[in-house]
C-alpha cells in the first residue's frame, strides 16, 4: 500500500479537524445546553443543564436575530447580482479587445479586494459623514443634501463598500475562466457572422458557467456571514444595531451577553442556513444549465 | 542489538540536557521560591501606573509587582482568562463590570482584608464594590460630571453657565434664538454615559437588589424625568443629533456648533487632545442641578479586582489598597497620570488642582472635586450591563432619526433588559 499520499494529506487532515471540525462538533454540544442560575446569582455554581433545543427556540424566538436573516437576505438579493453583472461585465470588456492598458485597469479594480475589510469600512466611513467627507460637503455646495448613514440608506452605503471591495477579485475568476475558452469557437462563431456581444452573450457566458457558480455561492456565503464592514462602521453611526447582521447578533449573545450556549445554537441556525441555501442555489443553476 | 557508539553518546547526551533543562526550571519558579518573595501580576491602563508600581517594587521586596499595561481588546481577554485560570492577579476593570463577573464566580471577594477602608473612599465608589455581604473590588477612580462650556460663545450671546436643568433649557433656547446654526449641547444615541449621569444624578439606578430578586429601573419615575428633559430637547432642535467619538463629531467641536458639553472628570483631557481649534475659549461650571438637590452625576469608573485563581490574596489586596488610597500613590497617579481619584485623600491632594490653559487657566478641579462629594448612593448595576448598554445605543439611535420618543426606548429597554435576566433564570421582581 503507498503510505506516501496518506503522510502528505495528514497536516491538512489534523488542521481542518482541529481548527474547522472539533469547533464545530464543541458548538453543536454547547448548544445543547444552558446554565441554570437562580435568585440573584451570586454564589451558584453554575452547572451548565441539558436543555434539548430550548437555546434553539430562543434564538427562533428573538425577533432582532430573526430580522437579521431578513436584513442579510435583502442584502443579497440586491448586492450579490449588482455586484457579479459588474465583474461579468468587467470581465468579458477585458476579454474582448476594446480595452487598452489591460493590465493597468485589471489590477486598478482589483486592488480594493487587498485593502482590509476594516480599513475599507473605516475609509468608507469617512467619506459618508457630513462635515468630514468631500463627497458630502461636494453635494452639499451643489444644493443636494444626502444622508448615507441614516436608517433607510445604511444597508446600501455598507453594500457599496461590499460591491467596492469584491468585484476586482471576481472579476479575476471570471476573466480566468474566459481565457480557458477554445478561440475556434470565436472563430467558427465569426464566421457566422456573430457580433462581439452575441458571442459574450451566447457562447462566453455558457462556457464560464461553472466560474459564475462557485463567484455565486461564495458571494451567498459572504452576505450571510457579513460582520467585518457594519460592526466597524456601528463607531461612525448608531444607526447601525448591535443586532444588525446575523454574526453580529451572534456577537451580541456570547460576548455582551455572555452566553456561550445561546450564541453557539444561534451559529449553528446561521450555518445550515447558509448550507441550505448554497444547496437551493447549486440545484437551481445545475437544473438551468441542463435546460441550457 | 546495541546501538552504534555514536547513537548512543548522542541519545545520552539529549537525555542529560532534557534533565537538567527540567532542573533549571524548577529552580526559576517565580513564586514561592525560598527567598520568599512573593509576584503579582497586575494588569491596568490609567496612565502612571508603571512609575506607581515600580515606587511599590523598591520599597517592596518581598512582594513584587508586574504591571502589564491594557490597550485596544485586552478587557476582552479578561474574562476568559479567569475562567481558564490564567487570570492576572490583580486586573483594573470598569465598576459596570462587576456584578456580571460576580455572578459568573470570577472576583475573589475580598472583605476579610478591607476592615476600615470604607471610610477613605466616597461612598458613591464604596457602594460600587460592596454586593450583598462581599467586598470584590477597591475603588480606582471616578467620572463626577461638570458643565464644560464655551466661555466665548456664552459671553457673544449673553448668556450666564445654568445652574439647574431648567435654566438649562431655557439656556437652549435663547441660544438658538440668537444663533441657529449653534447648539446648547449634543445628543449622542452611542454614548450612553450622558444617559447614565444625568440619571444617577436624579438619583435613579439601572437596578436594585430587592431581598433575594433583581429589579430593574430603567424606566423609573427618576428615569421617566431626565426623558423628558431629553424629549424637549431633541423637539426643539436645541441639541446636535450626532454620534460621539466619531470624526464628525469632533469637527462639530471645532467648528463651534456645540455650545457645551456636560461630561465626566476625565473628559477634559480629551477635549485638549481633540478640539485644539477652541483652546482657551472652554470653561468649567458645576452641572445643571435638578430641583431640591445639589447633586452632581457621575458616570462611574474604574475598580481594581482580584480574580478567582489569585493564590496570594492578601498580598494582593494590600497592593491595591496602597494603589488607591495612600498618599505616596495618589501623589504619582494623579500628578503624573492625571487620574480623577475616589480616595477622600485624593480629592483633597494640592496637585489636583493645576490651571488648566485649554480652559482659560482655570483651576477645572476645583469644580470636579465638589461634584464627586455630592454623587448620590443610588446607583446599583445589573448582572447584564453590557446588553442594557447596547439596547439603550439601538434604542435612542430610533429617538434620534425620530422614530421612537425617549419614554417608548426606554420602555422597550426595560422590557429586553427583564427578558434577559428571566431567560438566565434570574430572579426579578
Amino acid at each position: 500500500m503507498r503510505v506516501a499520499p496518506y503522510v502528505f494529506l495528514t497536516p491538512f487532515i489534523l488542521s481542518f479537524v482541529i481548527f474547522m471540525i472539533l469547533p464545530i462538533v464543541v458548538a453543536l454540544y454547547t448548544s445543547f445546553f444552558q446554565v441554570k442560575r437562580s435568585g440573584l446569582g451570586f454564589g451558584g455554581d453554575n452547572d451548565s443543564v441539558f436543555v434539548g433545543f430550548d437555546n434553539y427556540v430562543q434564538a427562533f424566538a428573538n425577533s432582532a436575530f430573526m430580522d437579521s436573516f431578513g436584513r442579510v437576505l435583502l442584502f443579497g438579493i440586491v448586492q450579490v447580482p449588482i455586484m457579479l453583472a459588474l465583474s461579468l461585465l468587467l470581465a468579458l470588456l477585458f476579454d474582448s479587445a476594446v480595452v487598452k492598458a489591460k493590465r493597468f485597469f485589471q489590477l486598478a479594480v482589483f486592488l480594493p479586494y487587498a485593502v482590509p475589510s476594516v480599513v475599507a469600512a473605516l475609509i468608507w466611513g469617512f467619506l459618508y459623514q457630513p462635515r468630514v467627507s468631500p463627497i458630502v460637503e461636494g453635494l452639499a455646495d451643489l444644493g443636494v443634501s444626502v444622508d448615507f448613514l441614516g436608517p433607510g440608506t445604511v444597508l446600501w452605503s455598507i453594500a457599496n463598500v461590499a460591491v467596492w471591495s469584491v468585484t476586482g477579485v471576481n472579476m479575476i475568476i471570471l476573466f480566468s475562466a474566459l481565457q480557458t475558452v477554445p478561440r475556434e469557437m470565436y472563430e467558427a462563431a465569426r464566421l457566422d457572422g456573430a457580433s462581439e456581444f452575441r458571442m459574450a452573450l451566447q457562447i462566453k457566458l455558457p462556457m464560464i458557467y461553472p466560474a459564475l457558480l462557485l463567484t455565486t455561492l461564495f458571494s451567498i456565503i459572504g452576505t450571510l456571514q457579513l460582520f467585518n464592514e457594519p460592526m466597524t462602521m456601528r463607531s461612525v453611526t448608531s444607526n447601525i444595531s448591535g443586532s444588525y447582521t446575523p454574526n453580529m447578533a451572534i456577537f451580541n449573545a456570547t460576548t455582551l451577553g455572555g452566553n456561550i450556549n445561546l450564541g453557539s445554537a444561534m451559529a449553528i441556525i446561521l450555518g445550515l442556513a447558509t448550507f441550505v441555501l448554497s444547496i437551493v442555489v447549486s440545484v437551481a443553476t445545475n437544473r438551468k444549465k441542463g435546460k441550457a | 542489538m546495541a546501538l552504534p557508539r555514536t547513537r548512543r553518546s548522542i541519545s545520552s547526551a539529549i537525555a542529560l540536557t532534557a534533565a537538567s533543562a527540567l532542573l533549571l526550571a524548577g529552580c526559576s519558579s517565580s513564586s514561592g521560591s525560598d527567598s520568599g518573595a512573593v509576584t503579582l501580576e497586575f494588569w491596568g491602563w490609567a496612565p502612571g501606573l508603571e512609575t506607581a508600581v515600580e515606587t511599590w517594587n523598591d520599597a517592596n521586596p518581598d512582594v513584587q509587582v508586574e504591571f502589564f499595561r491594557m490597550t485596544g481588546d485586552d478587557g476582552a481577554k479578561i474574562p476568559p482568562a479567569i475562567d481558564a485560570g490564567t487570570a492576572p492577579d490583580a486586573v483594573q476593570m470598569s465598576v459596570h463590570s462587576l456584578p456580571g463577573h460576580i455572578i459568573n464566580n470570577r472576583l475573589i471577594d475580598i472583605s476579610e482584608y478591607t476592615d476600615g477602608l470604607a471610610e477613605q473612599f466616597t461612598p458613591s465608589s464604596w457602594k460600587g464594590v460592596e454586593f450583598g455581604d462581599g467586598i470584590y473590588a477597591i475603588p480606582q477612580d471616578s467620572g463626577p460630571t461638570g458643565l464644560m462650556y464655551r466661555s466665548d460663545i456664552f459671553e457673544q450671546y449673553n448668556l450666564t453657565a445654568p445652574a439647574t436643568w431648567d435654566e438649562y433649557l431655557e439656556t437652549a433656547r435663547a441660544l438658538k434664538a440668537a444663533n441657529p446654526e449653534l447648539f446648547i449641547g449634543q445628543f449622542s444615541p452611542n454614548e450612553t454615559g450622558f444617559w447614565l449621569e444625568q440619571v444617577w444624578q436624579n438619583e435613579g439606578t439601572f437596578n436594585t437588589i430587592d431581598g433575594d430578586a433583581w429589579t430593574v429601573e430603567v424606566n423609573n419615575e427618576q428615569s421617566q424625568e431626565v426623558a423628558a428633559i431629553w424629549q424637549t430637547l431633541v423637539d426643539e432642535q436645541l441639541v446636535k443629533v450626532v454620534d460621539m467619538w466619531t470624526p464628525e463629531y469632533w469637527a462639530e467641536v471645532n467648528a463651534g456648533t456645540i455650545a457645551s458639553i456636560n461630561y465626566a472628570a476625565w473628559f477634559p483631557a480629551l477635549l485638549a487632545e481633540n478640539a485644539g481649534a477652541t483652546a482657551g475659549n472652554w470653561s468649567v461650571a458645576p452641572s445643571p442641578t435638578f430641583a431640591g438637590s445639589d447633586a452632581a452625576g457621575e458616570t462611574g469608573g474604574s475598580v481594581d479586582v482580584v480574580p478567582t485563581g489569585t493564590e496570594n490574596v492578601e498580598q494582593a489586596v494590600e497592593f491595591l489598597t496602597w494603589l488607591n488610597s495612600s498618599d505616596e500613590s495618589l501623589d504619582i497617579l494623579i500628578e503624573e497620570g492625571g487620574l480623577f481619584p475616589t480616595a477622600l485623600a485624593g480629592l483633597d491632594n494640592p496637585k489636583m488642582l493645576t490651571e488648566q490653559e485649554f480652559f482659560g487657566g482655570q483651576v477645572i478641579n476645583e469644580v470636579f472635586v465638589d461634584a464627586a462629594k455630592t454623587v448620590p448612593s443610588s446607583w446599583v448595576d445589573g448582572p447584564n450591563y453590557d446588553i442594557t448598554q447596547d439596547a439603550l445605543k439601538d434604542e435612542f439611535a430610533k429617538v434620534g432619526t425620530g422614530a421612537q420618543t425617549f419614554a417608548e426606548a426606554l420602555d422597550a429597554v426595560q422590557a429586553l433588559t427583564v427578558k434577559n435576566l428571566t431567560d438566565a433564570g434570574l430572579s426579578v421582581k
